[in-house]
Order: C-alpha cells, then sequence, then structure tokens
C-alpha cells in the first residue's frame, strides 16, 4: 500500500526514442488506408500489407512492455499530448500505466494472429482495412487519457466491428450486426452527456477553462457527489453494455456467434475488455465516491452474470455460443474482481482481462478450425475428433483447461485472485461466485467430451488435423497461457503499483472507506508468490 | 365620435369576415369581402392613415376583389362545393375547438394588455396635417425600407415566373402515383422490427407493382 | 424642396444578392429571348454565379473580421459573419444543386431553364434571409425563398407526387407565413419598431410592465420559423415533400433551406430577443427534443430512402434547435458549424439519390440499395460515409457537429434535454444502419445480379459527392477550423 499519493503524476518517462503512443494508433489508421489503395485482386498482398502492420504495431506493444518502467508502475508513462479541438479543451493525451499496459500488448499480440490465422474469403480489402481501423480504434481506448478521445475511441470502434460481423459474418449476421451496433451506440449515446456535463461541472468548481483531461478531472474531484453518481450511472451504462453486465448481455451471443473467427478473436479478446477497463479507468478513477456507492450493485450482476452464464452455458448446443456464453461468466468475475475495490479483486480482474483475452480468443480460433473443416458447430454432429485430430485436441484441452482455472494454466491466477479479494470485501458473493468455476468446469468439460471424445462416425473420423501454420498461429498463444500460469510475477509486479495507487485514490476519495483486506491478512499479503508456487506443483501434476 | 365611428366600422369589417365565412354563393362572398376592406379603410381614417385609406380602398377593394370576381365568373358561378362532407373525419370539432382557444388567447391578451405593453396610453396622432401623411409613408418607404421594396419587385418576379412556370402544358404521360409501404413493425425491441420488416418489405413489393400496373392500364 | 437623406449603401455587401438575383433574371431574360439555348448554358451559368458568391464571400469575411460587423441600407440589412458564412453555405450548396439538376433533368425529360433560374432567386432569398437586420426584409426574404422552393418541388410536372407535396408545401408554407408575419407585427407593436437591432435596444432598456403582446409575438414567430426548419410538431409536411419533389431540389431545401431558416432564426431569437432568451428557450428545447425523437423513431418505420432522410432531417433540426436553445454564443456557434456538416451531408446524401432514382425517379425504395455494395462499391462506400456522418460516428463531421450543439446544451444546464436528445440519435441510427444492411448486408435481387451494374454516375454528381465525403472527413478529422469560422461567425447587432 504505497501511500495516498496522487495516482498518476505525470511522469516524464525514461527515454522515448519516438512517440511510441501516438504510433500505436496512428500506424494502424495508416496501414488501413494503405490496404485500401492497394489493388482488389491481390488477396495476398494485401494480407502481407495488412500482417505486416500488425506485427509493427505488436512488436511496438511488446516493445512497449520492456520500456516500461517498472519501479514508477502507478505513473503514466510515455505521456504525449497534442490539441485538437482547441475551443473544448480537447486534446490527444495518451499514456500508460500499469493498468493499461497488459491490455495493449494483449492488443498488439491478438491482431496479427487473428489476421494470420483465418482468410475471410471475399473482400478481402475492406475486410483487411476494417480490422486494421478496428485496432487503431482499440489501442485508442486503452490509451487515452482525455476523456473526449476516448469517447471517440470507444464509439468508432463500432463501426469496423459492425462490418466485419455483417459482411463475414456467418448465418443471420445481418441481425447480429445491428444488434451489436445498437445495443453499443445506445449504451454510450448517455455518455457523451456525461462527459461533458463533467467536463463542465469541474470547469465550474475549479474555475479554469473547460478541459476533458481525465488526471486532472479525477485528481480534482471538484464535482459534488449527487451530480458524479448521475454521471457516473451514464458512464456506467455504456460500459456495461459494452462488458456486457448481466441484464444487458444480450446482443453478445449473437455477435460471436454470427461473427467471423478474426471477429469473434478481437470482439472477445480486446472488445470486452474496453468496458471492464472503462470501469476502472473511467469509473473507480474517475467516480471513486459513486463507485463505491453503487458496488453493490455490480457486485451482484457479476455474480449474476457468473452463475447465468455458465448455467446457459451448459445447455448451448452450438459450440460457438457456448464460448460465448463462457464470455459472460468470465466477464462476470471481473466486474466482480473490479468492485471488490481492493488490491487482490482489482489485480484479478485485470489479470482475468488478460487471461480471457487469450484463452477465449484461443478457443474461438479453435472453434473456427473445426467449423472450417467440418461446417458445422452443433455439438450433435461433431464427436470423435480426438482420434482424426489428436493434436487440435490437446491445445483445445490445454486452452480449456486454462478457461476452466485449472492451476498451473492463467485462468487460475486471475480468478483466484478475483475470489480471494470478493471474499475479503464481501464474504458471500466470493462463495456463489466460487460455485460458477465448478459450473464452467461442467459445461467445458462435457462439451469437449462430446466433441472429441466417443466414436467418430462420418466426417468426423478423416478430419484432419492442424496444419504448422495454425499451429503457428496458436503457438503464441499457448506459450502466454502456460507462462502467465507458472509465472506470473513479470506481469503482476507491473501492474500491483498502478492497481495499489487507485485503491488509495479510491480510499482517499470516500470518506469512511478502507480497502477490505483480509480477514486473514497475513496470509494472503505475501500470498502472491505463494500462487505461483502452487501453480508450479499443480503444473508438475497435471502434466501426467 | 370616435368611438361611435369605431364602432360602427368594425361592426361594419366583422359582419363582412363572417360573411365571407358563411355566404354560399362565392359572389357574394367576394361582395362581403369589399364590405369589410371597405371597413377597414375608414378604420385607417380614424387613425389619420389617409393614404392607406385610399390605397386600401383602390387597390383592395377596387383591383384585387374585382379579380377574383372575374376568375370566380370565369369558372362558373354555378359550381358550389358540398360541404356537407368532411373530408377528414372529426375536423370541424377540432377546428372549432382550436379556433375557440384561439379566440380566447387573443381576447385575453386584449383584455390583459389594453393599456399597452409600456403601460402608456396609446398616441397616433404624431404625425401632423393629413397632407403630410402621403409624404412621410413615401420617404419612409424610400429611406428606411427602401430595401423592403425592391425585395417585394424580386418576390412578384419569382411569383410570376412560378405562375408561368405551374401553368405549363405537361409535356408526356403523366406517371402514376406509387403505393407507399410503411413497414407495420411496431414491435419494441430490434429483434421484431427487423424481422418483420425485411417480411412486409418482400411481401408488399408485388402488391405494389400490381397496383402501379392496374393505375396505369 | 424637401431634402430627403438617403440612406447610405454599403454595396460590398449587397454583393451575394444582387448576384445572385440578377444572375437568375438574367438568365430568365435570355432564356425566353434566345430561342434555342445551348444544353449547358443555364448550369454553367449558375455554376459561375455561384461561385462568384462564393468568391465574393472572402473579402466579405475578411472586411467583416478586421473592421467589425456593419449594417447598411439605414439598417436593414447587416453584414457579419454570419451572414458571410451562411451565404457561403448557400451558394456552395447552389453550385451543387446546378450540378446534379442537369443529368437529372436529361434524365428525366424536364424542360430545364426555370430550375436555374427559382434555384438562383430562392437562393437570394436565403441570403436575405441570412442578413435581415430588419423583420420586414427578414419576412420577404423568406417568401421570395419559399415561393421559388414551392414551384421547384412541382417542377417533376409528370408526377404527381411532385405536385402533390408542392401542394401540401404551398398551403403549410403559406400558413406559417402568416403566424410569422403576425408574430412580427405583435412584436412590432410591443417594442415600436421591425428593426432587430432596434428591438433589442428597446427590450434591454426598458423593463416592460405587461410582456403579454411581446410573448404572443414570439410563440407566433416560433411557429412560423419551426414550420420552416421542419420541427416537431410542424414537420407534417416533410416527408411528402422530399420524396415528391425532384431529388436535386430536395438537396437543395435540406442543406439550403434549412440554413436560411437556422440562420433567421437565430438572428431574431438568440440576438434580437435574446433578453427574453428564458421565455422562449424552454419551448424551443422541447421542439428540439420532440424533433430529435419523432424524426428518429418514426424514420425507422420508413422503407422509402427518401422519407427516412426526410425523418432524419427532422431529426437534424432537432438538434440545431439544441443549439439555438441553449442562447448564448457557445450554442449559436454550434449552430452554424452544424449547419455547414449537415449541407455537406445532405448535399452529398441526396446527389447519390439523385443518382440511385433511375428513370421517372421513383427507385428509392430501401430495396432498391439491396447489394449496392456489389453493383458499385465506391458509391456505396461513399453513401456509407455519408450515413455515417448523420448517424455522428465519431471522426466524421456529423459527430463534431452534434458535440457541439450537444456541449452548448450541457454547458447551459440543459441535461435532460441533452440525454434525450442523444437517445433519439441513437434510434436514428438504426435508420441509417438499414440502408447499409440493405447496401452491404443483403444480396442483389437476381435480375439486378445478371450484370446490371448499377446506376451510372454523372460527374456532377461525382464532383458533388466527392466533395462532400471529403469535407465530411476533413471536418470530422480537423474540426479546428471549422470551430473557428462558426466562433467568429456569431453574429453581433450592430444598432443604427
Amino acid at each position: 500500500m504505497s501511500a495516498l499519493a496522487p495516482t498518476a503524476v505525470l511522469a516524464a518517462s525514461s527515454a522515448v526514442p519516438f512517440a511510441v503512443l501516438p504510433a500505436l494508433v496512428l500506424v494502424p489508421a495508416v496501414g488501413a488506408l494503405l490496404v485500401a489503395c492497394l489493388p482488389r485482386r491481390r488477396p495476398e498482398l494485401l494480407k502481407l500489407a495488412a500482417v505486416t502492420t500488425s506485427v509493427v504495431v505488436g512488436g511496438m506493444a511488446v516493445w512497449l512492455l520492456s520500456g516500461f518502467d517498472v519501479d514508477h508502475g502507478a505513473d503514466l508513462q510515455f505521456v504525449s499530448s497534442a490539441t485538437w479541438m482547441a475551443d473544448l479543451g480537447i486534446s490527444w493525451t495518451l499514456g500508460v500505466d500499469g493498468i493499461s499496459l497488459f491490455l495493449v500488448v494483449l492488443t498488439g499480440v491478438l491482431f496479427p494472429i487473428a489476421l494470420l490465422a483465418v482468410d475471410p474469403g471475399h473482400d478481402d480489402r475492406a475486410y483487411y482495412a476494417w480490422l486494421l481501423l478496428l485496432e487503431a480504434g482499440v489501442m485508442g481506448v486503452f490509451l487515452a487519457l482525455d476523456l473526449m478521445v476516448f469517447f471517440l475511441c470507444f464509439e468508432v470502434v463500432l463501426v469496423p466491428m459492425y462490418f466485419l460481423i455483417g459482411r463475414w459474418g456467418h448465418g443471420n449476421r445481418a441481425y447480429a450486426a445491428t444488434k451489436f451496433f445498437l445495443y453499443t451506440m445506445a449504451g454510450s449515446a448517455l455518455m457523451l452527456v456525461g462527459i461533458l456535463a463533467l467536463a463542465f461541472l469541474h470547469a465550474d468548481a475549479v474555475g479554469g477553462p473547460v478541459t476533458f483531461d481525465l488526471v486532472a478531472i479525477a485528481e480534482a474531484q471538484a464535482v459534488d457527489a449527487t451530480a458524479a453518481r448521475w454521471i457516473f450511472a451514464a458512464f456506467a451504462l455504456a460500459f456495461a453494455v459494452k462488458v456486457p453486465i448481466f441484464p444487458l448481455h444480450t446482443w453478445l451471443p449473437d455477435a460471436h456467434t454470427e461473427a467471423p473467427t478474426a471477429g469473434s478473436v478481437i470482439l472477445a479478446g480486446v472488445l470486452l475488455k474496453l468496458g471492464t477497463y472503462g470501469f476502472l479507468r473511467f469509473g473507480l478513477y474517475l467516480f471513486p465516491e459513486a463507485s463505491h456507492f453503487f458496488a453493490p450493485v455490480f457486485l451482484t450482476l457479476g455474480v449474476v452474470g457468473i452463475v447465468y452464464g455458465a448455467v446457459v452455458a451448459t445447455m448451448q448446443r452450438d459450440l460457438k455460443r457456448l464460448v460465448a456464453y463462457s464470455s459472460v461468466a468470465h466477464l462476470g468475475f471481473i466486474v466482480l474482481g473490479t468492485f471488490a475495490l481492493n488490491t487482490e479483486g482489482i489485480e484479478g480482474g485485470l489479470l482475468q482481462m488478460v487471461n480471457h483475452g487469450v484463452s477465449t480468443g484461443a478457443l474461438f480460433l479453435l472453434v473456427g478450425m473445426v467449423y472450417e473443416r467440418r461446417h458445422t458447430r452443433q455439438i450433435d454432429e461433431l464427436g470423435g475428433l480426438q482420434k482424426s485430430a489428436p493434436v487440435l485436441a490437446g491445445v483445445f484441452t490445454v486452452v480449456m483447461l486454462s478457461s476452466i482455472g485449472l492451476p498451473g494454466l492463467n485462468g487460475f491466477v486471475g480468478e483466484f485472485l478475483v475470489l480471494v479479494g470478493a471474499f475479503n470485501a464481501h464474504r458471500w458473493f466470493a462463495v456463489v461466485a466460487a460455485g460458477g468455476v465448478i459450473l464452467a468446469a461442467l459445461y467445458l468439460l462435457w462439451a469437449y467430451q462430446r466433441v472429441f471424445h466417443g466414436p467418430a462416425e462420418g466426417d468426423n473420423a478423416t478430419m484432419p488435423d492442424l496444419r504448422l501454420r495454425e499451429g503457428l498461429v496458436l503457438a503464441p498463444l499457448l506459450a502466454l497461457i502456460v507462462f502467465m500460469g507458472v509465472y506470473p510475477k513479470p506481469v503482476i509486479e507491473r501492474m500491483e503499483p498502478a492497481v495499489d495507487a487507485l485503491v488509495a485514490h479510491v480510499e482517499h476519495h470516500v470518506d469512511g472507506f478502507t480497502e477490505p483486506t483480509s480477514q486473514f491478512g497475513s496470509e494472503v499479503e505475501p500470498g502472491h508468490g505463494d500462487d505461483d508456487g502452487h501453480g508450479e506443483s499443480d503444473d508438475h501434476g497435471d502434466d501426467h | 365620435m370616435d368611438a361611435a365611428v369605431f364602432i360602427v366600422s368594425a361592426v361594419v369589417v366583422l359582419t363582412g369576415a363572417a360573411g365571407v365565412l358563411v355566404a354560399r354563393n362565392p359572389v357574394h362572398a367576394a361582395l362581403f369581402l369589399v364590405q369589410t376592406l371597405f371597413g377597414v379603410a375608414v378604420l385607417f381614417v380614424l387613425q389619420d392613415a389617409t393614404f392607406l385609406a385610399a390605397v386600401q380602398v383602390i387597390v383592395y377593394a377596387g383591383a384585387v376583389v374585382i379579380l377574383f370576381l372575374f376568375v370566380i365568373m370565369l369558372l362558373g358561378v354555378d359550381r358550389a362545393e358540398d360541404l356537407g362532407i368532411e373530408p377528414i373525419a372529426g375536423q370541424r370539432s377540432v377546428a372549432a375547438i382550436v379556433g375557440a382557444s384561439m379566440l380566447g388567447l387573443l381576447l385575453t391578451v386584449l383584455l390583459v394588455g389594453v393599456d399597452g405593453p409600456t403601460g402608456a396610453r396609446g398616441a397616433n396622432a404624431a404625425l401632423g396635417g393629413a397632407e403630410d401623411n402621403t409624404r412621410r409613408l413615401g420617404e419612409a418607404l424610400f429611406t428606411d425600407h427602401v430595401f423592403a421594396v425592391e425585395l417585394t419587385a424580386l418576390l412578384l418576379t419569382v411569383a410570376v415566373v412560378g405562375a408561368v412556370v405551374l401553368a405549363r402544358r405537361v409535356r408526356g404521360p403523366l406517371q402514376p402515383m406509387p403505393v407507399v409501404t410503411v413497414a407495420s413493425a411496431t414491435g419494441s425491441d430490434d429483434a421484431s422490427a427487423t424481422g418483420s420488416d425485411e417480411a412486409t418489405a418482400t411481401g408488399d413489393d408485388p402488391a405494389a407493382e400490381a397496383d402501379d400496373e392496374g393505375e396505369a392500364g | 424642396m424637401l431634402a430627403v437623406a438617403t440612406p447610405e449603401v454599403l454595396w460590398w455587401a449587397l454583393l451575394p444578392v444582387l448576384f445572385l438575383s440578377v444572375g437568375g433574371l438574367l438568365l430568365l431574360t435570355v432564356a425566353s429571348l434566345v430561342r434555342r439555348l445551348p444544353d449547358w448554358l443555364p448550369q454553367a451559368w449558375t455554376v459561375v454565379t455561384g461561385l462568384a458568391v462564393l468568391v465574393a464571400c472572402v473579402p466579405m469575411w475578411c472586411e467583416v473580421r478586421d473592421e467589425g460587423p456593419r449594417t447598411t441600407l439605414a439598417g436593414s440589412v447587416a453584414v457579419d459573419g454570419s451572414t458571410v458564412l451562411v451565404t457561403a453555405v448557400l451558394a456552395a450548396v447552389v453550385v451543387a444543386v446546378a450540378l446534379l439538376a442537369r443529368p437529372y433533368l436529361r434524365r428525366e425529360d424536364l424542360p430545364g431553364v426555370e430550375v436555374y433560374v427559382l434555384l438562383m432567386l430562392s437562393a437570394a432569398g436565403g441570403v436575405v434571409m441570412a442578413s435581415a437586420d430588419d423583420l420586414i426584409v427578414l419576412f420577404l426574404g423568406l417568401e421570395i425563398l419559399s415561393i421559388a422552393v414551392y414551384v421547384l418541388a412541382a417542377l417533376h410536372l409528370r408526377r404527381i407526387e411532385s405536385q402533390e407535396g408542392a401542394m401540401k408545401y404551398f398551403v403549410l408554407g403559406a400558413f406559417a407565413s402568416a403566424f410569422l408575419l403576425y408574430g412580427m407585427a405583435l412584436v412590432y407593436g410591443a417594442t415600436g419598431s421591425t428593426r432587430l437591432a432596434l428591438v433589442a435596444e428597446h427590450l434591454s432598456a426598458t423593463v416592460l410592465v405587461d410582456d403579454s403582446m411581446l410573448l404572443a409575438g414570439i410563440a407566433l414567430l416560433l411557429v412560423g420559423l419551426a414550420f420552416k426548419v421542419a420541427a416537431v410538431p410542424f414537420h407534417a409536411w416533410t416527408p411528402d415533400v422530399y420524396q415528391g419533389s425532384p431529388t436535386p431540389v430536395v438537396a437543395w431545401m435540406a442543406a439550403g433551406v434549412k440554413a436560411a431558416g437556422f440562420a433567421a432564426m437565430v438572428r431574431v431569437l438568440v440576438t434580437s430577443l435574446g433578453t427574453h432568451a428564458s421565455d422562449w428557450a424552454p419551448p424551443v428545447g422541447v421542439l428540439a427534443v420532440a424533433s430529435v425523437l419523432v424524426g428518429a423513431v418514426v424514420a425507422v418505420l420508413q422503407t422509402d430512402v427518401r422519407r427516412m432522410l426526410a425523418y432524419s432531417s427532422v431529426a437534424h433540426a432537432g438538434f440545431l434547435l439544441l443549439g439555438v436553445q441553449a442562447a448564448d454564443a457557445d450554442g449559436t456557434a454550434a449552430v452554424y458549424a452544424y449547419l455547414v456538416v449537415y449541407a455537406l451531408l445532405a448535399t452529398g446524401s441526396f446527389a447519390v439519390l439523385t443518382v440511385m432514382g433511375g428513370d421517372g425517379d421513383a427507385a428509392h425504395h430501401l430495396d432498391d440499395y439491396r447489394g449496392l455494395a456489389r453493383r458499385r462499391p465506391v458509391l456505396a462506400g461513399a453513401f456509407t460515409l455519408l450515413l455515417l456522418g448523420q448517424a455522428g460516428v465519431p471522426f466524421t463531421g456529423g459527430f463534431v457537429a452534434k458535440l457541439g450543439v450537444l456541449a452548448a446544451a450541457v454547458a447551459d444546464r440543459g441535461y435532460w434535454v441533452a440525454g434525450l436528445a442523444m437517445l433519439g440519435a441513437a434510434a436514428a441510427a438504426f435508420v441509417y444502419l438499414r440502408i447499409l444492411v440493405s447496401m452491404y448486408l443483403e444480396d442483389p435481387d437476381a435480375e439486378a445480379a445478371d450484370g446490371s451494374t448499377g446506376p451510372a454516375v454523372p460527374l456532377g454528381a461525382r464532383v458533388v459527392i466527392g466533395v462532400a465525403c471529403a469535407g465530411v472527413l476533413f471536418v470530422g478529422l480537423v474540426p479546428g477550423p471549422l470551430l473557428d469560422l462558426a466562433r467568429d461567425a456569431v453574429p453581433v447587432l450592430v444598432g443604427s
């Protein structure tokens, strides 16, 4: 617990050779333009250009990881700023801290994989251009330190995603795409009003010119509590739709199921995180008091989401839909951790964001590969795939176990931290949520059994196994799954200062609130090392 | 004296206006209009606006209404519209209510605001002698309001051009009126809206085409 | 002899009106004298006139910026930033409509001179409205604009819808004009002047013991103006007129008439009657919200793209009113920025519709757009950009425009108004999505797929659509210049 120091001192970050953050946003956007200018009839050239662009972005994101100053994890680093609308005080302020760092990296890693893994089949040029634009928008959301820039990017990702689902999706794609667009657009409509209200009220209260600067507004906390609660509600609605939190989730199964494989991967891996990230950066940080006030609501909805997602997933006949509903459950965990309002919970939530991106992204890739071979996703029509495609089955096992949260794989660390955090804050929520973990094991293992075990008949028996290219695409994800399960320390130590500072910020600004730490704090406090130990030993056990 | 003249001419104006509305014969209506316009001219005189009174009589009563009468005569006076049926159900009662509320509003304004907005009595004799009237009017028109006068010329030109364009003989066959299809979907959630929209769209198409052909034939 | 002091005339300030009216009348005269006018001449003449006005706007803008706003002709005409800005918008739209009109007239086999004449005269009326410093002048400008547009609406003589729409427009428009005139009379009665500056001066210097006459006048003015800009509940003419009128004319109605109407509204309400903003702002706020919500929701139920865009223009009027009801410089600047962006969006969109209409200008059903992305990818792409702009998606001009008016409303503590308007905007997004779905996500009909490549796009339409798209994107990415322009354009009343 590092004192009550302000979360984000705009640290003059260590030697930045070039404006890496603007580049993260601009390179994919320029790449999209470039792709749009290439000849339509050269798919391989288009793919080359798109993949190169995304690999460059991914490289920069990973470089960011190495350049990130671990000792100042709580500070915003690599900050760059450029005025955009002088009248309204809107400027392109970008920065990264321990909270956004790994989401940026995740984005950088997932996009090349999604681009490499699947070919669109038709209209290649538009497909690649939209995907790259999507990447630019997502990067913008994770890096933005200006409320209005955040909103712009948050909104603009809808357009590429809409076209990706609508033009390259399956089945009822027009319906799914429209539903996705409208839900999210309607959700964020009020957020714009909220942002404006916040900026003007802040300007009134501190008596300066209007500014949309996140740090300035969050540190001043000048808006009175009632107004802040209303504005938080407007923000929360937008995030809740995006996450999605339980009653607002209905767009998600449709969008996931009908989206093309790359779309599902990005949607699950990155886009859902826009909402949960929003809750952290623009919920807890911006409105500590209101977040604390509304926390019970979100905790409840989070737990409901966990159980509901798990139960509904159990009943799905479509493999992809099952994975989609499992996302609802996983995101419930993230929300639960976030609103536990203590270090373990938030850290767990953050880790879970990354984990879910990796493992659900991989799951969607695998389901896509099965679909590509068998042209069906119905669990009933599949069966015994283990015999014809042992490698695929093996990879699926690992990814699935990570999604279940098996110790030794990445999912465990995040889920465990979330449960610890929630247990410390609100015991019964944690107990119910833990039930969700069991349900997750149930539906995933059952689905696995039906798809991969049993006798293989007809086309199932002759299904080709994983190709080299597919294996190479999956390899980095598998590596991440294992690495983060076995040795999460590098990740956690970069997150921890920022999360601590965030919790301190909440404590500082909420009267009478102290971080709900463990009743058996002494055991959990050094606990992270402990987790690792557990992870390792269990991992060995699993290898048998 | 003033009051008496006002009351008499007001009665003339109002009965004339009522007559225009009530008269079933268009010629009678036009004549009632003349009565109203004359009454207004008297009111102008009462306000010392002698020039306006003259213009009122010459232009409105003398020219405009005569034109009306010409048109009415040319089109034939024997054709009277059947006013017994209401084209839109309930429009008369609605009109009555709206009219009554309008009247109420105006009366309120008039009765509440008798003393004028500034609280001082209105004054209108500042213009000087009657012979000054025309000169002042002309001066106002050609100094303060010269742009408005010029614009009126442009306005009249536009109106003439428009009238000529619209009155021109139509070349070629008329196009039939297509059938407008309005989606019947009123479902509150998007699912039913999208679904049924598409359904109506495809369902209505052949019908619309059939209608078109029917009208053309 | 009596010496009458004639008012001083700033001729440079009248150049736009003179260009447009003389241009129109000259064309009319020449066309009626010369038996066979070359086909291209009327269009070229109109384009040149429009461009001349645009060019004239540059020195006017500099003059106003350096020397401050001015009034001329005894205070009946103002030259300020807003005048010049709206004039430039009108002139640009005139050029665009002229470019669209010729291929349209040829396709529909319609006679070709009157459109241009009426267009220029109508624009002259619009410029007068934008520069009016006097209620009477304002009214005359409005009538010149309106009467020309009534006739333009009826110009497709063989389409009964065109006649029907024009008739509706005429009757309701005349009705609205009567309201407006009565309102002006009452305002004159209450303040003793028709000069906007004198009205404002009187109202700020005098405390009215009883302002019922003034309020009644304002209410009637509001009704009249709301009719002209098609705000709910005075919008009933819009869908029929938009559906019936020749499509290039609709572009003029949507972009030009709306711009002139809002310019007039801002002049009268915000600058002249600004002291009574607390009286008229709440009703304007109600009109704004009602327009956005009704426009968006009813548009969803349409299957004719023109009707969809008609209702969406009602929703846009609502957003513009949001800026008006803020009743301050920020709101006014936002309105002007919105007008510029909307002019781009509307001209571009209706240019696409002009092209899509096909023979008889009838192919405007949503089904006619099916699979357009395959048949005409570039046209579909441009339309997509314009529709996304109308929906207010970030990084298009539409977002910048909406942000401005919303910010003005929120700064004014109009949270409810802004919130409801945003919900309406989200509903309106569905309308644009339906068109996008049709273009991209539905396959073309079997017969359409057989080799027909979709409508031909004439050069004029290409230019208009291209410029509109470029403008929308530019404003979306680099909003600074437009916002500065709009801020400089906020009108200031100059007492005579």
